[in-house]
């Protein structure tokens, strides 16, 4: 219990070296390692979320947490698999085409593979068509897709119309995010979600995939 | 009053004969929306590094039009043809920051040179040149003090974070303090070093731009930036101030949990005040209209992109209503003119700043 308690610390505070210290000592001694996510990492990252909605941490605070949850779940995550273990689900991530930007997007990424999403990103200046195949290739439930500018807003349209002519619209959520967008937006472009900032595309993909 | 001396008075909290105009940063594509307008022979919307040099040069002279035909009280100068291309789509700049050529607008920021400590330990900083500063030069020559002169000068937190990329200065605040305040101490060096060219080349305002929110709040933390960016910065407002200068604070987003610490630093002026990030005219007028100068707050997000020139010019009205009241106001957008904005909204602003701005005589 003492373990499991120090890795909470370890992901709150934002600790590496301490939380893969920790998840070895824990693996090492028998702790189911589903029970280290369930029980420490994942209501870390949860206090985290709260702590940044209340403006007690700020972006590198996030960076902190996200790093230290995700050198924990890299050696947690093979006993995973081994013992049937999945992630919370697979998101394809991109900036949409045209649109160079990608600060806003990383955060995005490390805090999704924070919260035990595996991530796809595929950078910047996304087409559509990348999208989809990726979407394809590797099951994809959810994609978030980025745009900065108002001039590339449009590539986010095509970039869903493309999964409809694809026919996989109805098996993937989409979310958008970006300094120019609002829920408004997203709505006029058929996506499911619009995130305002990091945290709040985490907690959205875990609503929109049920994670 | 000319249009210098109603920008320094308005960034003096002081009554001009009417409010003041000023556009904060405008795009190619915007320039040649708007500079059609009044003048021919513009290139078609490309990137100024795409342009031939007869096509830069009428580029500059419809900027210039701009400021002349619509009554614009201060021209913003910035670096120009300080990248090196690196091939087709990448640029570096004396920094060794790599960009990427975008179509869209400016080039992005993708690859950063000073890692770590060590890196920084083998890197030599640039020298400001003054061959950086033409668009200056040429802006006092075709003015000639009629026009207020701004520069935009990146400040300590966006110089550290390009050199060094974004998430790993945000971490290094934690994890090694020392190397962030040496970026800082570095940029801050060149900083000054660029300001007394500047002055030299007869800037009247400076405005230290230099992100540091998003709509919701500031980036890092108020104790952060107090310790990382502020005093950095506020070196560059006191010696702005010893060589004559105004200085206006530039950064998107919501500032209210800085806005004590930004009064207390000694800035004449405060721009965006984006609308949606919670810094609405008649909020910030009430805070601190009386102790600094209000630049920005007419929407370039929704509003100039894709309102009408009625509600345009309903928004400028608003402005002067909510924030001119014994001066410090000095209407400009929310940020750039940027490529997805409405040149005929963007006409729209600069006449209505006329229409409604003028103060009555005491």
């Amino acid at each position: 219990m003492a373990r499991i308690e120090e890795l909470y610390e370890a992901v709150l505070t934002g600790d590496k070296s301490t939380a893969e210290e920790v998840t070895r000592h824990a693996i090492g001694t028998s702790v189911d390692p589903q029970a280290l996510i369930d029980q420490s990492m994942i209501p870390a990252m949860d206090e985290v979320g709260r702590r940044f909605e209340e403006e007690e941490y700020f972006v590198p605070e996030l960076l902190l947490s996200a790093r230290a949850m995700k050198a924990a779940l890299k050696i947690v995550n093979p006993l995973l698999s081994e013992s049937g273990g999945k992630h919370k689900g697979c998101i394809v991530l991109g900036t949409v085409k045209g649109d160079l930007h990608d600060i806003g997007k990383n955060l995005v990424s490390s805090m999704l593979e924070g919260a035990g999403f595996r991530v796809v990103d595929l950078g910047t200046d996304v087409s559509p068509e990348q999208f989809v195949a990726a979407v394809e290739e590797n099951d994809a439930n959810l994609i978030g897709i980025s745009a900065l500018l108002t001039a590339t807003m449009p590539s986010m349209k095509s970039t869903i119309e493309a999964l409809e002519a694809a026919g996989i619209r109805n098996r993937v959520k989409v979310m958008v995010g970006g300094a120019p967008l609002s829920t408004d937006y997203a709505k006029e472009i058929n996506a499911d979600a619009y995130a305002d900032n990091a945290n709040a595309a985490v907690r959205t993909a875990q609503d929109l995939t049920g994670a | 009053m000319n249009g210098r001396e109603r920008i320094l008075t308005a960034l003096e909290v002081r009554e001009p004969d009417r409010v003041p105009l000023y556009i904060h940063g405008i795009n190619e594509e915007s320039i040649i929306g708007i500079g059609k307008r009044v003048t021919d022979g513009l290139p078609d919307p490309k990137q100024f590094y795409d342009m031939t040099e007869p096509e830069r040069l009428k580029l500059v002279d419809a900027l210039f039009l701009i400021h002349e035909e619509f009554g614009v009280d201060g021209m913003t100068s910035f670096e120009i043809n300080q990248l090196r291309d690196l091939d087709a789509t990448h640029a570096e700049d004396d920094w060794h920051v790599v960009y990427e050529r975008s179509p869209h607008g400016l080039p992005v920021v993708c690859g950063h040179p000073i890692e770590d400590a060590a890196a920084l330990d083998l890197y030599t900083a640039p020298e400001p040149r003054r061959e950086h500063l033409l668009l200056l030069d040429l802006a006092r020559e075709r003015f000639q003090g009629e026009k207020a002169l701004f520069w935009l000068m990146r400040g300590a937190f966006v110089l550290s974070w390009r050199l060094a990329g974004m998430s790993n200065l945000m971490i290094q605040m934690h994890e090694d303090p020392g190397f962030v305040h040496r970026i800082a101490e570095m940029t801050t060096v060149f900083n000054l070093k660029m300001l007394e060219l500047l002055a030299e080349a007869g800037l009247d305002v400076l405005v230290i731009e230099d992100d540091i929110a998003d709509t919701k709040t500031t980036l890092i933390s108020p104790r952060h930036f107090c310790e990382f960016v502020n005093p950095y910065n506020r070196r560059l407002v006191d010696r702005a101030h010893e060589l004559g200068l105004k200085v206006v604070r530039h950064s998107d987003g919501n500032l209210w949990k800085l806005m004590d610490t930004l009064l207390d630093s000694g800035y004449d002026g405060l721009n965006p005040l984006e609308p949606q990030a919670g810094m609405t005219m008649e909020r910030v007028k009430a805070y601190c209209g009386d102790r600094l100068c209000l630049l920005g707050n007419i929407d370039c997000a929704e509003l100039l992109p894709n309102g009408t020139p009625e509600q345009v010019d309903a928004a400028v009205r608003r402005a002067i209503t909510d924030g001119g009241q014994g001066g410090g106001l000095i209407i400009c957008s929310s940020n750039s003119l940027h490529p997805g904005v409405d040149p005929d909204n963007c006409i729209a602003m600069f006449h209505a700043t006329r229409k409604y701005g003028a103060y009555e005589k005491n």
